[in-house]
Parts: C-alpha cells; structure tokens; sequence
C-alpha cells in the first residue's frame, strides 16, 4: 500500500485473515483453493488473489474439524461499493480412487466494517440434473464440477443449478478501511451519529 | 442525491416441512428510489442439504440504489419454493423484509406463511402435493390482505450489509 492511497475519490479496504477450519462430515484429507471475485471498479493492489492450501486430515485432537490455518492477505482499491469483493472458496479432496473431486463451493463478502469478523459458510456442490447423467456420473467417477468457481459469486442464472449442501467452512477477517468514510460512505451506524468525526472525538466513549 | 448500498447473500430458510428449497426474491422500492447498478430479483440454486433441515443458497446480493426521497424504502420479496424428485415445483411461502435502515452489517430472519384453502385443497396437498397460491403475488406484499386465509411456513435467513452515503448531508438519520 502506498502512503498516500489511490488518489482522489479512491477509497482502499485491506483484508487479512485465514481460512481457518473446515467441517465435512464423511469426507478427509482435503484441500481448498480460494479466488476473489469483485467489479469492474474493484483493483487489487498488494497481496494474493487466489490461493491453494495444503492437503489436511482429521485427527485424534480434532475428530471432525479439518484445520487449515491458511492465510488470506489483499489489498484493494476502488471508487464505488459495488461489486464489493467476495472470496469464492471450493473444497477438493481424493474419492474412493484417488481422484481429485470437489466437495464444496461457498462464497460470502469480505467484510466492510472495519474490525475482526468470523464468517462460517455452507458448501455446496451441484448435482445432476438428470438420472442418465447421474449414473454416468456414478460409473465413470466424474462429478458435476463448475469449470469456473466464480460462478458460485454470481447471482445470475442460479435457477439452473441443483446443489446438495454438506459442510462448512470458517474464515477470519480483519477488515481495514481506509478514506470511505471521507468519501460520504456511511458503513456502520456510528458513523452515522457521529458525522465526519475528528480523531479525537471516538475516545470520550472508552 | 443519497446512495444506498444493498451488499448480501440470501444465506438459506429452514422450518420447512421439505427439503429441496429454492426462492425467487425482487428487491422493490417506491418510485423516488433509481437502480443504479445490480440484480434487482433472481432466483436461487435448489439445495438439498445433506445434514439438518436447513436449505443453504449462498445466493449474493448486491445492488446500487439513489434516491430522492425516503417514502418506498426497499423492501425485499420472498417467495420460497419446493422443487420435488419429479421436477414440480410448489410454494411453500411467501414473506417479505424491508432493507434495513441502519448501515453495517444486520443478520435477518424473514418469516413467512402461505395461502391456507379450504379442506379439500388441504386434504389434496396432504396426498398429492401443491395446493393454492397466489394468482398475483402483489397481496402478499401489500397491507391489503383481507380475506386472505394464511397459515405460518419457515423462516428464511439473510444477511445484509448496508453502507448509506450523503444522507447526512440532507439531515436524514438512519
């Protein structure tokens, strides 16, 4: 991040955090791969925009939680709200054969009050439409994948899909902010009751 | 003129008696508010959760609204829909939110209900499925429902963040 910021009109909003745990029941030894999706106004400027964990298992100490403890660090840019960033996360892990077959897609938005938020979001993975496709699904081992994970953060043509929903991931953030509030943008509600507060003012409330 | 921001997900519904859920949603607001950027209706993906009674959607929301006037504020309507092994689809209930007013993040939980019929169509949704809806959705969003028998459905779960901008500039508390 530079000193300055972006410029004029450009607000920034840093994100660090961990994909921390995960819970499928029936399922071991995955992997997950994290991606944003944001708007056109949107830039990354610092950090990584997708990420692939490593491989972890359950154990003794944590019967049902698989731990990642994966890192999450981005900085971006932009002039507008929306298209606000969410992070896109799918879950991978070997069948009954060894292959790699997906076990989750979820998506939630960054969080944009700044501070430590925890987000647990359900996984879901798409299902066959029709019988036929099922079973050649069944005896060929391939499931139904979405060739582009971004589509999870989409909220067109969702009709279409048929998902099964069977686990959930937990991510940490801590979300900081920097000139949206010098740009007229209200994001939680002191903001509102105290207008264009100077530095000095939040501290009586301590 | 003052910008409001709809940032969300339509997290899932729970309470009802199937699984293999779906909604259609439509944000609607009065006539001083103007779409800028977003989706303002869709519908779901249909989840059959594997574990619990709770349908996930995972559903994004994010629209863009200005406005010259605070009468209308966005209301978000809900319909929730089964979808069975066949393919039909039912109505399971329709319920409605406003967007909340304050900025930041709100967790929300939106009741619903659904036309109740008489005891032949009841008997004949207890067997066959279906059962009565609504010819045109807008009574159930309007405060005009007299005479309209109801009976109480689930819930549905969202979350929305609001971020308000140049309210305060023409006095408006939120």
């Amino acid at each position: 991040m530079t000193a300055g910021g972006g410029g004029p009109g450009v607000f920034l909003v840093a994100v660090n955090g961990q994909i921390e745990s995960g819970e499928f029941p029936g399922f071991d030894d995955l992997y997950c791969k994290f991606c944003f999706v944001y708007g056109q106004d949107w830039v990354p400027t610092a950090g990584l925009e997708e990420g692939i964990s490593q491989i972890t298992s359950k154990s003794d100490v944590s019967p049902t939680t698989l731990i990642w403890n994966f890192p999450i660090e981005i900085t971006f840019k932009s002039t507008n709200p929306s298209g606000w960033p969410q992070i896109v996360i799918s879950v991978y892990g070997p069948d009954f054969f060894g292959n790699d077959v997906v076990r989750g897609y979820g998506a939630v938005h960054v969080p944009f009050t700044p501070g430590r938020h925890k987000r647990t979001i359900a996984m879901f993975v798409p299902e066959s439409t029709s019988r036929l496709q099922k079973f050649t699904s069944w005896f060929t081992g391939r499931r139904p994948e979405f060739t582009d994970p971004k589509v999870v953060a989409q909220g067109e043509g969702r009709e279409v899909t048929r998902v099964r929903s069977q686990g959930f991931v937990t991510i940490s953030f801590n979300v900081v902010t920097k000139d949206i509030k010098k740009l007229g943008y209200d994001v939680s509600p002191t903001d509102m009751q105290t207008p264009c507060m100077p530095i000095t003012e939040g501290i009586h409330k301590y | 003129m003052a910008e409001l921001h709809v940032i969300g997900q339509l997290v899932g519904a729970s309470g009802f008696p199937q699984r293999r859920l779906f909604c259609k949603w439509g944000l609607h607001a009065g006539s001083a508010w103007k779409l800028l950027e977003g989706l303002r209706e869709g519908q779901t993906q249909v989840d059959d959760p594997q574990a619990g009674d709770m349908a996930y959607w995972c559903h994004p929301i994010d629209v863009h609204y200005a406005t010259k006037g605070l009468q209308g504020w966005p209301k978000l309507h809900l319909e929730v829909w089964h979808q069975d092994s066949l393919g039909r689809s039912e109505l399971l209930g329709y319920g409605f939110c406003h967007v909340p007013s304050t900025p930041g993040c709100h967790a929300l939980t939106c009741v619903t209900w659904r036309p109740r019929g008489t005891w032949g169509e009841r008997l004949s949704r207890f067997w066959l499925g279906g059962g009565p809806q609504l010819l045109a959705p807008d009574p159930a969003y309007a405060a005009d429902r007299f005479r309209l028998r109801t009976e109480a459905a689930g819930t549905v779960r969202l979350q929305l963040g609001l971020i308000l901008r140049h309210f305060e500039r023409y006095g408006v508390q939120c």
